[in-house]
């Protein structure tokens, strides 16, 4: 349906120093959902005010199928919301908030009325048209703004942070629930959160972003197993870090010093026997977090985290072990 | 037993509010009540009847509420743009501009009064309806800035947001969604208005110069009349807009006060 190409982005606004945005530039392939992943305050937000029309870039370009919508009214570019709250009209009923977009182009009352019951059977709440926003849970509210969202063919959908409000189970739950619908309309999507699980679980793509500038672009599983850089590493969860010389197995491909090698928690392995090519440290810290144990040990002042699924053997603080770096996870990170 | 007090509170406060109504309903319908008689003997209708006949009193009544109504939405038009920036936004200079919109009812408003007739006399708007209009749009805009700057405060522009991201125009979004979202406030400011403006006496007469005749006017001269039933019998009259404009949007006000409570 639309392809989207954000080409060099940058914004700042009046009375600050630092840019929001700085560079930006992002593609998005039809159909496909992008989740951008930061902390908050990042310029995540300011992204999606700028590609619906709210804010208007400093520079650069917002396509949607290679034509620029930078001079097309807000109200005509076709890119809609959904946000942590739901916003919606609390004086409509569900119908009428469905069908709000349908009524102000100007549809007829026989389309919107098919159109909602369609929607309605998408997000799997059927025939509660008649209820009022107040009575719905967080869960369905958000799938009615979903379906509102929707229900007018948008080119493109722009989710921020729409499931943070709501507990676990319901969570998992939308997150099926949006991932599958908006699989099959194939509507291209911009997902912006900060929880790296529901990024990696949702998106096709994944895009680390740091301080205005996307630090990392690829698909969750490669950027989960080998993230290129230090900043992305420390992105997903990768606190164990080694210089050339501080790695106990000598890699074939580079003994130099400068190169930074990374390995991630669950691929760390602690020991009570010494054994080949391991270090002796001293354990610092253990939580016992039921799937699996995180301990902190201690090497030579270095402390390294190590998160080791269960059955795993039991370690008190201050108990001499040996780590174990397994050579296959180690991987090259560019500093 | 709790349950008594709480009867008797309730009688106590309804006895205050309708008590001087009573009073009032008493002298307008009765005739020759004199003092040591704890009651009315005779009743009559025949006052009330003159005065509701009189066309001074009808004309004065339609002009008033006429004035009320244009009052009403004139000082909604200008209080909406302001009191949304007030409600909404943080800028340099927000609590100047509160004391600019209030200061005209801290100032006595004789003074308001007496400077504006010099004005409008001068640009002939003294005795029209269009200066009593400007006039008592003077005492009621700060109350309905007020009022309607609250809602904007409560007010989340991501509900405009919304409406603008699925192809609302703005003119769309400021009638289905923006209005719909304070009505309540909008009604209570509406409602000030009508209140100030209809009750309004000075300010009428001193730019109205005798040429726009209201209720208030009317009273104000059959009291120092002293005719105890005449009196009563427009008092009843003047009590009685304010009272219809109340049931009917005290009935609007609980039934959006439950929409605005859903939402949250």
């Amino acid at each position: 349906m639309t392809t989207v190409n954000i080409i060099s982005l940058n914004k700042t606004y009046p009375n600050q120093s630092l840019p929001v945005l700085k560079d930006f530039s992002l593609s998005l392939n039809d159909g496909e959902m992008v989740a951008l992943l930061g902390p908050s305050g990042m310029g995540k937000s300011t992204l999606l005010k700028l590609i619906t029309g709210i804010e208007r870039p400093d520079s650069g370009d917002i396509q949607f199928d290679s034509s620029s919508i930078l001079n097309v009214d807000p109200n005509k570019r076709g890119a809609v919301l959904m946000f942590q709250k739901s916003y919606l009209f609390p004086f409509l009923n569900v119908e009428d908030n469905i069908g709000f977009g349908l009524k102000v182009q100007g549809a007829s009352s026989e389309t919107i009325h098919t159109e909602v019951k369609r929607m309605l059977n998408l997000i799997g709440l059927p025939g509660i048209e008649k209820r009022k926003p107040g009575q719905l849970s967080g869960g369905e509210g958000q799938r009615v703004a979903l379906a509102r969202a929707l229900v007018t063919n948008p080119k493109l959908l722009l989710l921020d942070e729409p499931l943070s409000s709501l507990d676990t189970t319901v969570r998992m739950n939308l997150q099926e629930a949006i991932r599958n619908i908006q699989r099959e309309l194939g509507v291209t999507t911009i997902f912006v959160t900060h929880d790296l699980g529901e990024a990696m679980a949702m998106s096709d793509r994944m895009a680390l972003l740091l301080n205005g500038e996307i630090v990392a672009l690829d698909k969750p599983e490669n950027l989960f197993h080998r993230p290129r850089s230090l900043a992305a590493a420390r992105f997903m969860g990768v606190s164990t870090f080694l210089s050339g010389s501080q790695l106990p197995v000598k890699k074939d491909v580079c003994s130099s010093s400068e190169k930074m090698f990374a390995i991630r928690p669950e691929h760390i392995r602690i020991q009570k026997e010494a054994c080949k090519d391991s270090t002796p440290g001293v354990v610092s810290d253990c939580v016992f977090r039921g799937e699996y144990i995180e301990y902190q040990v201690n090497i030579n002042e270095m402390i390294v985290r190590a998160r080791m699924p269960m059955p795993a053997p039991m370690f008190t603080h201050g108990e001499q072990v040996y780590v174990k770096f397994a050579e296959e996870y180690l991987f090259e990170v560019e500093n | 037993m709790k349950q008594g007090f709480t009867y008797l509170f309730r009688f106590l406060l309804y006895l205050i509010l309708i008590a001087p109504l009573l009073l009032f309903a008493a002298y307008a319908f009765s005739t020759r009540w004199f003092f040591p008689q704890p009651f009315p003997i005779e009743w009559t209708v025949g006052t009330f009847q003159r005065v509701v006949h009189d066309s001074q009193t009808l004309s004065s009544m339609v002009q008033g509420v006429g004035i009320a109504f244009l009052v009403s939405v004139l000082s909604l038009l200008l209080a909406l743009p302001a009191a949304r920036v007030l409600g909404l936004r943080k800028f340099r200079g927000r609590q100047l501009a509160w004391l600019l919109i209030f200061i005209p009812s801290i100032v006595p408003p004789l003074a308001v009064g007496m400077g504006l007739n010099i004005l409008f006399l001068r640009i002939g708007l003294a005795g029209t309806i269009t200066g009593v209009v400007l006039a008592h749009i003077i005492p009621t805009l700060p109350y309905t800035i007020f009022t309607l700057s609250s809602a904007f405060a409560r007010f989340d522009e991501n509900y405009e947001f919304q409406a603008l991201a699925l192809g609302a125009s703005p003119l769309q979004i400021f009638l289905k969604v923006t209005l719909r979202m304070i009505t309540p406030s909008l009604v209570v400011a509406a409602l000030f208005a009508f209140l100030i403006s209809w009750s309004q006496y000075l300010l009428t007469l001193l730019i109205g110069g005798g040429q726009i005749i209201t209720l208030p006017i009317l009273l104000f001269s059959a009291a120092s009349g002293g005719n105890p039933a005449t009196i009563a019998a427009l008092s009843l009259l003047f009590v009685a807009p304010p009272v219809l404009v109340l049931a009917f949007t005290a009935r609007s006000l609980n039934q959006h006060g439950n929409e605005i409570r859903e939402q949250y």
